[in-house]
């Protein structure tokens, strides 16, 4: 029975011009979202290759003037000194590589640093390196495959659901169908099993063509596992459109009505409560101010500093070849002295730094619960961590960069006192940076929270819908 | 007559449940956003207040050191909030609240409010702004959908035509009925917003700017009637009120979801910018080589020594009757300056030509219009973070100039071992910024004021048209 009415609605959509006008709108909002985050990808990509790029180029041109007992350019510049190759001229670059579902979202992405220069120099002084977007443009997210997901296919979900009964009721079919031997109840699993297959298949089929069109390697390294991930997820947070409509075409209303009130559900779920909830946010948990946090750094330094200008009060921060010839023998000295004195000003700065994250994190918890409250949230933040460009990765990135930075100054800062003049095997030995992937188990745990919480309110309107079938008037 | 109708239109809206509920929320929505957005403006305010008092304390309070190392130890420009960005928070979130302002650099503003944020505030922030923006059209659509095509299933617009009354009298009663039912939300909010901000503030104090809530509200009534006017043209042409209501929700999720999108990859991708690496590789370049990239800085610091040598008659530097290190810092910044000058130039100048496709935008969908009028006069837009952005860029010249002098002129003596202290600091004067006039707005957006204006036009002319040309059945 249940083949017969599949075959029947297959029938019956093809007929109708909804469906082809539902394929077409999906395949060009999914291959406009794809593009647009595969491009946001290369670009990524792209500056990260450049970076590289010059990194290489300025360490080898380092290396050959030493390798080669070459004068340097510049003697305030030379590569020769240990400071100065671990404060400016030996750097790398600690980079973020986009994962690789990335294009899927470009979630915070554009607003996060992709990459640090790291240096010897105090944890607060590491630039922040974020993109130059306009911030017109950031003002919404992108169009990207996230956009689709979150707030396009509801709509065609709703478009293909919401007259599902009241149609064969305002028809008059559906007391002809109710007199052959099966029940109303089967009747909709039907209907609606068909239609969600139907919409998944569309949805999961596009994205993936799209993904293999814009070169996305989709067999790669940990991409199944999130591939996998990213499906469930698509077809949990659908599972609750479909349910939600179901449970609306039971209440037993026109197909207007039932239109009408299915919109305003989306606006509630998707633009409604979002933004409340951002409110929330802003009202119950605000972010420690980094206004508040600038001037306490400042603070903090205040003593640290005036103890360094003391030290330093004959030399000129940071320009040695400002200082008179007889003057410049004592550079290295000064070298050693200015790094004490900044680590003085870091240690100072630490407790303010520790406490800012420390609230930050704090408050990302708190926020983190409410996204409960609406399954657009719940997967808007999962597409995120799946495609890596979420909050949570990014807090990963910068304990890799710490670490990193820890490296670097293990690795120089004894060659600073010792006063070490650099050798070209040297240049070999200077720690290099790669970045290791957060644990897939971690993400696939974070995921399977989001699932959990969208499957409880799935399973709630489809209980709803399910137990009120019964009573559904025939004739209205 | 027409005022028959409007009543007849307000009543029928007021007192069907739907309207009271979906009004009820939007009412609510608008109050909400209010006074969390002046609750959120008053923190800041204070916040940013402080800081740059505390700020400048910080300064004043640096010791005895060689002027130079004040001036690596900077100051900072808080940008001051204004008192319409608890209606309007614009680009606030996504730019930075401070800038140091530091010797030799021109920094990038820093702490921006979404950064720290989760993917919730992606999905937009609740301010006023939005709900007047965004949900009161929808609210419009939803009471006006039904206008005329309901009428028309329901038969009672061939009555209303066979009694002899204009069409146009007809749109016009329906619309005003629509406005008034409106104002019904609008006006309450807005004057218990008044009497509550009254009660808790000293109005004078918070700056507020009459004229400029004039003329945000003014705009807000011209964004509202175009929707007015839409809703009903459509409702007037479409054959059922269902295809009506389809129309009109495909119109309202393109304006407000679609069309912004868009026209951020429409304007991002006809003028490009650099990336970040790029943009500061190539200042790092420029430092070196000038902007030309033929002239080294070296060359050019040579032949001012020389310069300087002659001017002052000695053959040797030691012999100056001033301190050569504060002119070779100045002689850096100056030097800085036209790198900084170019490279930020031309950044904001491709801004502005992205900001200018995003105006044009408003052509297809008039939220682009209001957004960035109503963004503009509450000051939370590109163009004043832009103006701000430069008068701390000229502070921190200011300062650094005043530093520079300092060593020239009182340390030829004392050479790389000066020092000096509050004398100094004291003459740096303190930050403020002038905000600017409401002139100065217009002028940034007269693209987008413009395109409202002719979407009020437009839209009156194909309702007046498809009005005459109605079909009663």
């Amino acid at each position: 029975m249940l083949t017969q009415i599949v075959k029947h609605e297959w029938r019956n959509l093809n007929a109708d011009r909804t469906l082809w006008w539902i394929i077409l709108i999906l395949a060009v909002a999914i291959s406009y979202g794809v593009y647009n985050g595969t491009s946001w990808v290369a670009f990524l990509e792209g500056t990260i290759e450049v970076a590289l790029q010059e990194e290489h180029d300025r360490l080898a041109k380092a290396q050959h003037t030493v390798a080669n007992g070459l004068d340097p350019e510049r003697a305030s510049r030379s590569p020769y000194s240990a400071r100065y190759i671990g404060r400016r001229m030996g750097l790398r670059y600690a980079y973020l590589p986009p994962g690789p579902l990335a294009s899927l979202s470009v979630g915070q992405s554009d607003l996060y640093p992709s990459y640090f220069l790291v240096n010897t120099q105090a944890t607060q002084r590491q630039k922040r390196h974020s993109e130059l977007e306009n911030p017109n443009h950031l003002l919404e997210s992108r169009f990207d495959l996230a956009f689709v997901t979150v707030y396009l296919f509801p709509l065609l979900i709703l478009a293909l659901t919401y007259n599902l009964i009241s149609s064969e009721r305002e028809q008059g079919t559906l007391a002809m169908v109710l007199s052959q031997p099966v029940s109303l109840r089967k009747f909709v699993v039907g209907k609606v099993g068909f239609r969600a297959l139907m919409a998944l298949t569309l949805v999961i089929g596009f994205s993936i063509l799209a993904f293999l069109l814009n070169g996305v390697n989709l067999f790669g390294m940990g991409t199944t596992l999130k591939l996998l991930l990213w499906i469930s997820i698509v077809i949990v947070y659908s599972a609750f459109w479909f349910g939600l409509a179901l449970a609306v075409n039971t209440i037993g209303r026109s197909s207007a009505t039932n239109a009408i009130i299915l919109t305003s559900l989306w606006l509630v779920f998707v633009v409604l409560v979002p933004s409340v909830v951002n409110l929330l946010v802003k009202t119950l948990h605000p972010v420690p101010s980094r206004v508040e946090y600038i001037v306490a750094m400042r603070d903090a330094s205040m003593n640290a500093r005036a103890e360094e200008a003391q030290l330093l009060s004959i030399f000129y921060e940071d320009h040695p070849e400002l200082l008179s010839e007889d003057e410049q023998s004592h550079t290295e000295n000064f070298d050693t002295l200015q790094w004490a004195a900044e680590m003085k000003v870091e240690e100072s700065m630490q407790p303010v730094l520790n406490r800012f994250n420390k609230q930050l994190a704090k408050q990302q918890t708190q926020v983190n619960r409410l996204r409960f409250l609406s399954p657009a949230i719940v997967t808007q933040e999962a597409l995120n961590e799946i495609a890596g460009t979420g909050p949570t990765r990014f807090r990963h990135f910068m304990s890799i960069v710490d670490a990193f930075h820890e490296e670097w100054r293990t690795y120089f800062v004894p060659k600073i006192f010792a006063l070490h003049e650099m050798t070209g095997p040297d240049f070999d030995e200077i720690p290099d940076y790669t970045y290791l992937e957060d644990p897939e188990d971690r993400i696939a745990n974070r995921i399977l929270v989001a699932l959990v919480g969208m499957i409880i309110p799935t399973l709630g309107v489809f209980i709803v819908g399910f137990s009120r079938i019964r009573h559904y008037p025939l004739n209205g | 007559m027409i005022k028959t109708i409007a009543h007849k239109e307000f009543l029928q809206m007021v007192r069907d449940g739907r309207f009271k509920w979906v009004a009820g929320i939007v009412f609510c929505l608008l109050l909400a956003s209010l006074v969390v957005g002046w609750r959120h403006y008053q923190t800041l305010n204070t916040q940013h207040e402080l800081a740059q008092t505390r700020v400048r304390e910080q300064w004043l309070s640096q010791p005895e050191q060689n002027p130079h190392s004040g001036a690596h130890y900077g100051t900072y420009a808080f940008k001051p909030k204004t008192f319409l960005s608890s209606i309007d928070t614009g680009i606030e979130p996504y730019v930075g609240a401070a800038v140091w302002l530091e010797a030799h650099n021109q920094n990038q503003f820093q702490a921006r409010p979404a950064e720290d944020a989760t993917a919730v505030e992606r999905f937009g922030q609740l301010t006023a702004a939005v709900v007047l923006q965004i949900l009161l059209p929808l609210l419009i659509i939803l009471v006006s959908f039904s206008a005329f095509a309901g009428e028309r299933e329901e038969g009672t617009l061939r009555q209303l035509v066979s009694l002899g009354i204009k069409p146009s009298h007809l749109a016009a009663g329906k619309a005003l009925g629509i406005a008034a039912a409106l104002a019904l939300i609008l006006v309450p909010a807005v004057v218990i917003g008044v009497i509550t901000l009254s009660l808790l503030t000293n109005l004078a104090e918070a700056k507020v700017d009459s004229g400029r809530m004039l003329m945000m509200g003014f705009l807000y009534v011209l964004y509202f009637s175009i929707f007015i006017s839409v809703s009903l043209a459509v409702s007037a042409k479409a054959r059922s009120s269902r295809l009506a209501l389809v129309i009109l929700l495909g119109f309202w999720i393109f304006n407000g979801l679609i069309a912004p999108r868009f026209a951020s990859d429409l304007s991002r991708s006809l003028y490009p910018g650099p990336s970040n690496f790029e943009f500061e590789s190539n200042i790092k370049l420029a430092l070196q080589y000038g902007v030309d990239g033929n002239t080294t800085y070296r060359e050019v610091e040579r032949k001012r020594r020389t310069e300087i040598m002659s001017q002052y008659g000695v053959n040797d530097i030691k012999d100056l009757p001033v301190n050569f290190a504060g002119i070779r810092l100045q002689m850096n910044e100056d030097w800085g300056y036209e790198v900084f000058d170019k490279f930020y130039g031309d950044l904001h100048e491709n801004f502005r030509k992205q900001n200018r496709v995003q105006q044009i935008g408003a052509a297809v969908a008039p939220l682009l219009a209001i957004r960035s009028l109503s963004m503009g006069l509450a000051g939370t837009d590109y163009y004043l973070h832009q103006d701000f952005a430069e008068k701390a860029e000229m502070h921190r010249r200011l300062e650094v100039k005043i530093i520079n002098d300092d060593i020239t002129f009182n340390g030829a003596e004392a050479g790389s071992k000066y020092v000096n202290g509050i004398d100094v600091w004291e003459k740096v004067p303190p930050f403020q910024y002038q905000m600017k006039p409401v002139s100065w707005v217009l002028g940034n957006h007269w693209v987008s004021l413009l395109i409202l204006i002719m979407w009020f036009g437009l839209a009156g002319g194909p309702l007046c048209w498809t009005i005459r040309s109605i079909k009663a059945g």
